[in-house]
């Protein structure tokens, strides 16, 4: 997923490192640093669950995909997490499209529920939002 | 030669009378165009607040100066909006293409993500809020300084137009797999809405975080039009009801006043109707657009462009938008029968 939690911080501190220009000082700044804390606190979010998340998605979609060829996940890394991930949501794409042509309502429907619990594992959440 | 020096040095010559700038200060928040304020002092002593707009090295999406530029010149007097000075379209003396617009003091932009900013005030400044892009949406459009910038689209095309702007977007911007809002394009296809009800000028990013108010109910300034363009009416309104700008209270329209007076304001403004079917068509298709809008700033973002508002868009409002688009996927499946 992009951007990624090393993405995140790497971004923060080529940011915050580059000095500001005269006009750039007082609210600019003020505004560049409450952002840089918001991306800190959800690249800790991913940090805490970010795996987690990971591992339960690849293995619902290589249960919808009838998968029985992958053993799952064996490399716990963000990146190789996400690299499997990726490969299973074009296979999920594919999959869906094809459900939809054929007039497969069952599946049809069986993937957007998983659709909606995908995103909401997904959500990240701001400080004051809950 | 700094940027206060520059904007001297060009207003000078532009109003042929010697010219300071004063108090030049960048302003947060756009993504867009860099922004910044300033006094431009003649000789004399006369002095007015400004703005200054200018292009990026790297935004969010491809927009035009000279359309947001337009777009202020057309709606003087219909609608609040500051009055625009003057569009510079060469790399001249600032090094990118900019322009200069007044300055509407006395009001603040609030985060689309704090919650209920508008409080005490919400509904007296919704009902504004809806009534100004009532306006809009009635606007006769062919008039205007920004047809100029268009060519309008057919009433049944208002659709197509935009939604396979946004496609192109997303299929050319997406870096990780996004099924859900491939489905979404897919079902959006298949189930195209009615034609326009007429043509209107749409805003394009008319929503909360998009207006100064002055912290009393009252709308001062209708901003950031880089995004306008001629289409459906129902495009902006269904685009300011997105859950995403409901300030996390999605029986409020925008953070303001409930969401059916919102929409009877509209179009007692507007003199329009609102199709249930239609609206239901652009409120899922504003959803795919923002994902869009997200793709690309991620894509920016992780390319190495340093602006944090970037990083913030492509995850956080990334992720609150596939779980809206979910929603309302699964609703008109299986509630309203979308095929």
């Amino acid at each position: 997923m992009t951007p990624t939690a090393p993405e995140l911080l790497h971004g923060c501190v080529a940011a915050l490192a580059t000095p500001p220009a005269p006009e750039e000082m007082g609210a600019f700044f003020a505004g560049k640093v409450a952002v840089a804390a918001l991306l800190n606190t959800f690249a800790a979010q991913e940090c805490a669950t970010g795996s987690a998340v990971r591992v339960w998605e690849n293995a619902a979609l290589r249960t919808l995909l009838d998968d029985a060829a992958e053993a799952g996940d064996g490399d716990y890394s963000l990146a190789a997490l996400d690299a499997a991930n990726a490969e299973l949501r074009r296979r999920l794409i594919r999959l869906h499209a094809a459900a939809e042509a054929a007039g497969d309502t069952a599946l049809d429907r069986r993937i957007l529920a998983l659709y909606r619990e995908m995103a909401t594992r997904r959500m990240l959440h701001l400080p004051t939002a809950g | 030669m700094s940027i206060g020096e520059a904007l001297a040095a060009y207003l000078t010559a532009f109003w042929g009378a010697s010219v300071t700038v004063e108090n030049l200060t960048r302003i947060p928040g756009g993504a867009i165009r860099e922004t910044y304020s300033f006094d431009a002092v003649k000789t004399g002593g006369e002095r007015r607040g400004l703005i200054l707009r200018r292009d990026p090295t790297g935004s969010l999406i491809d927009t035009d100066r000279t359309t947001e530029f337009l777009a202020y010149q057309s709606f003087q007097g219909l609608a609040p909006v500051p009055e625009p000075i003057v569009l510079e379209a060469e790399c001249g003396p600032l090094e990118r293409p900019f322009f200069i617009m007044s300055r509407v003091d006395g009001g603040t932009a609030s985060s689309p993500f704090a919650p209920d900013p508008y409080a005490p005030h919400a509904e007296v400044l919704g009902r504004e809020l809806f009534a100004i892009l009532g306006r809009i949406a009635g606007a006769d459009p062919s008039a205007m300084p920004i047809a100029r910038a268009f060519t309008a689209p057919a009433l049944d095309a208002c659709w197509s137009r935009e939604l396979d702007y946004w496609e192109e977007v997303i299929l050319r911007d997406e870096l990780h797999p996004q099924p859900i809002v491939r489905a979404a394009l897919r079902r959006l296809r298949r189930n195209p809405p009615p034609p326009a009800q007429k043509l209107s000028v749409v805003h394009g990013d008319y929503r909360s975080g998009n207006f100064l108010h002055d912290g009393q109910g009252r709308v001062l300034a209708i901003l950031d039009w880089e995004m306008a363009h001629l289409g459906d009416p129902l495009e902006d309104l269904a685009w300011c009801l997105d859950p995403l700008w409901s300030h996390f209270d999605d029986s409020r329209a925008a953070g303001t006043l409930p969401t059916a007076e919102a929409i009877r304001i509209w179009k007692a403004e507007s003199g329009l109707t609102v199709d249930p079917k239609a609206f239901a068509w652009w409120r899922l298709f504003n959803s795919v657009k923002g994902q869009g809008i997200w793709t690309t700033s991620a894509k920016t973002f992780a390319e190495g462009g340093h602006d944090l508002v970037l990083g913030f868009s492509g995850l956080y409002t990334a992720r609150r938008h596939d779980q809206i688009i979910a929603d309302q996927l699964e609703r008109l499946v299986v509630e309203e029968g979308w095929a």
